[in-house]
């Protein structure tokens, strides 16, 4: 318990200093909204061109609501994904590591503690996506709002076993991730954010599904477009939990030995 | 007196590092740097310990091992029973680190912002914080920057900010590093009354200070250690260190009323190998001896016996720097 509260302390204390640096460039969380508004109107005009022509693809009839939920989607993964990545990286850059590390912080801890305003900007992101498309453009999502928000933790939290991967590697080589960047784009491309993975040639849909974002894609998509229920989403949610069964032991696993090797190494500080 | 710190058969070799590029080549990795060499040695509770070397002599090593940063080879550091491997987060509630880098605040936060954000880590509530952090403001002479952002401070302002943020949780034991570098010299003395106040107060601070300015040390520091090399040369008091590396001493006499060609008659009989100068009306005689012979003894006798008066009698013994030069000098011959 002492433990959780100390994690709670160290956290609220990363989300007040980011916080505090946010504010210090307020322009850019205006132009980070206003990105937001201008891509979903641009979207929603993309998306009449192509009204009624994706009948074959279920969650694809709203063309505007399928690229809506999946770039929230994408972008509250990629941002949590990069965010657990880049925790240590970025004090590094910064040259504030070595001192937050003499505090009684732990490495995971200041790695989801540096990660929770992140996490909480990521959120609000994606909802302003979903509210945009609703509040301006017409976009009406049905299904058990908490089932989504289920399937989106789950997807999180296999992609932040990624991110603690990508850390792990940037801990040791000193360099970003390459299959950060693969994953970045994979995901983008083969996931199903843009366009149905089924329109991709057969070879490339295999692709589509050793990621983990196209069944958190589709399910959430599912439950928001369709209206599906627990029963419809099982088969996503058991691969997802697979993924995560295998990818959060390893993960922390790999980070364990890569902390203790930048500390043998006298690398932990330098960049 | 129980130690606060203790360093047992320290030693570190940096395996070399883990470069992806090298990897990628297939190319051997970087040779083993060793750092450290079977160091051991205690700082009592409420000494101020100095620890002098040249660059890369293991200074800074010693001192990130010390804070949980870095990881021994072989050997063990315990500070106040907490082995820095097995126990470093408790180990960590007990020291503070102020180190001479100027990166490692958040240059767009104010002095205050920076600090309770390093008291938050210390899990101090906020009103002790708020009351800790005004406290030290004041003590290090920062309460006018106090809503300034960090990267408006002057240099000296910064290093006192990092003295600061080490004080925040009133740790037991501090490690200091250069901790007067770019303070001028009024503020560099007030900053060594600081440091000397800490060590006597209640309860005292252990300090293990790290300084190329051998002044400082030898105005602060109780005990001293020499390290050259990764190694542990000489650990003693600073007078000791001193006397036992070169036990002679200069000596200076200063005579009134006496030409130089009488002081060298004089003595002749009595010294020999002086130095024998005029300044203005004054005769200057200088010699070395072995610090306790009776070369001193013998001079003064002739002069006085000739009815010259003596004015001023000065010894010189080697300095700090001294020692540290003859060190190096041991070893460069050594690697010869």
């Amino acid at each position: 318990m002492k433990r959780i509260l100390a994690l709670w302390d160290r956290m609220r204390a990363f989300v007040i200093r980011d916080f505090q640096l946010a504010i210090s460039y307020r322009l850019a969380f205006f132009f980070r909204v206003l990105s937001i508004l201008i891509f979903v109107t641009i979207a929603y005009y993309i998306s009449r061109t192509f009204m009624g022509r994706a009948e074959a693809f279920s969650n694809w009839r709203d063309p505007l609501a399928a690229w809506i939920t999946g770039l929230a989607v994408l972008s509250y993964f990629m941002t949590n994904f990069s965010s657990l990545a880049n925790a240590i990286r970025s004090e590094q850059l910064q040259g504030t590591l070595e001192s937050v590390l003499m505090t009684p912080i732990s490495v995971p801890g200041l790695i989801v503690a540096s990660s929770a305003l992140d996490f909480f900007q990521a959120t609000l992101f994606s909802l302003l996506y979903l509210v945009f498309g609703a509040a301006f453009f017409g976009v009406t999502y049905q299904g058990s709002y908490l089932l989504a928000f289920l399937i989106l933790i789950l997807t999180t939290m296999v992609f932040a076993s990624l991110g603690i991967l990508s850390a792990s590697f940037a801990m040791v080589f000193k360099k970003p991730d390459p299959v950060a960047l693969l994953l970045g784009t994979g995901t983008a491309v083969f996931s199903g954010v843009f366009f149905p993975p089924q329109l991709l040639p057969s070879t490339m849909q295999q692709v589509s599904k050793i990621l983990p974002a196209t069944y958190g894609l589709s399910a959430i998509r599912g439950v928001l477009i369709e209206n599906n229920g627990l029963n419809e989403a099982r088969g996503p949610i058991i691969t997802l939990l697979i993924f995560l069964a295998v990818l959060l032991p390893l993960s922390l696993w790999i980070f364990s030995r890569a902390v203790r090797r930048a500390k043998r190494e006298g690398s932990l500080i330098q960049y | 007196m129980p130690a606060a710190i203790a360093i047992r058969n320290l030693s570190k070799t940096y395996p070399g590092a883990f470069e992806l590029r090298r990897l990628l080549r297939r190319s051997p990795r970087k040779q083993p740097v060793q750092a450290l060499c079977d160091v051991s040695f205690d700082v009592n509770e409420g000494e101020i310990f100095g620890l002098i070397g040249p660059n890369g002599a293991g200074k800074t090593t010693l001192t990130k091992i010390i804070a949980t940063l870095v990881q021994p080879t072989t050997g063990a550091v315990t500070v106040k029973g907490f082995d820095s491997v097995n126990e470093s987060a408790a180990l960590r509630e007990l020291i503070g680190l102020a180190a001479a880098e100027e990166r490692s605040f958040y240059w767009r936060l104010t002095v205050e912002q920076n600090l309770m954000f390093f008291a938050r880590l210390y899990s101090i509530s906020k009103r002790q914080a708020q009351a800790r952090i005004d406290e030290l403001l004041a003590q290090l002479d920062l309460e006018h920057s106090r809503s300034k952002r960090f990267g408006e401070l002057s240099t000296g302002n910064k290093q006192r900010m990092a003295i600061a943020r080490a004080l925040l949780s009133t740790p037991p034991i501090l490690l200091l590093d250069e901790p007067t570098r770019s303070l001028d010299p009024l503020a560099a003395a007030r900053m060594r009354s600081f440091i000397g106040s800490l060590a006597v107060g209640d309860p005292p601070v252990t300090i293990l200070l790290t300084s190329h300015n051998l002044n400082e040390i030898e105005e602060l520091c109780q005990r001293i250690a020499i390290i050259s090399h990764g190694r542990i040369r000489e650990l003693d008091t600073p007078d000791r260190i001193r006397t036992l590396h070169k036990a002679r001493e200069r000596v200076r006499l200063v005579l009134d009323g006496i030409s130089i060609e009488r002081a060298v008659n004089v003595l002749a009989p009595a010294l020999a190998d002086v130095e024998v100068a005029k300044d203005g009306p004054r005769t200057i005689i200088t010699f070395s001896r072995e610090i306790g012979d009776d070369r001193l003894d013998r001079g003064l006798r002739a002069i006085l016996a000739n009815g010259t008066r003596v004015v001023a009698c000065e010894t010189e013994r080697a300095s700090l720097l001294e020692v540290l030069e003859a060190y190096e000098r041991e070893e460069d011959k050594g690697n010869r």
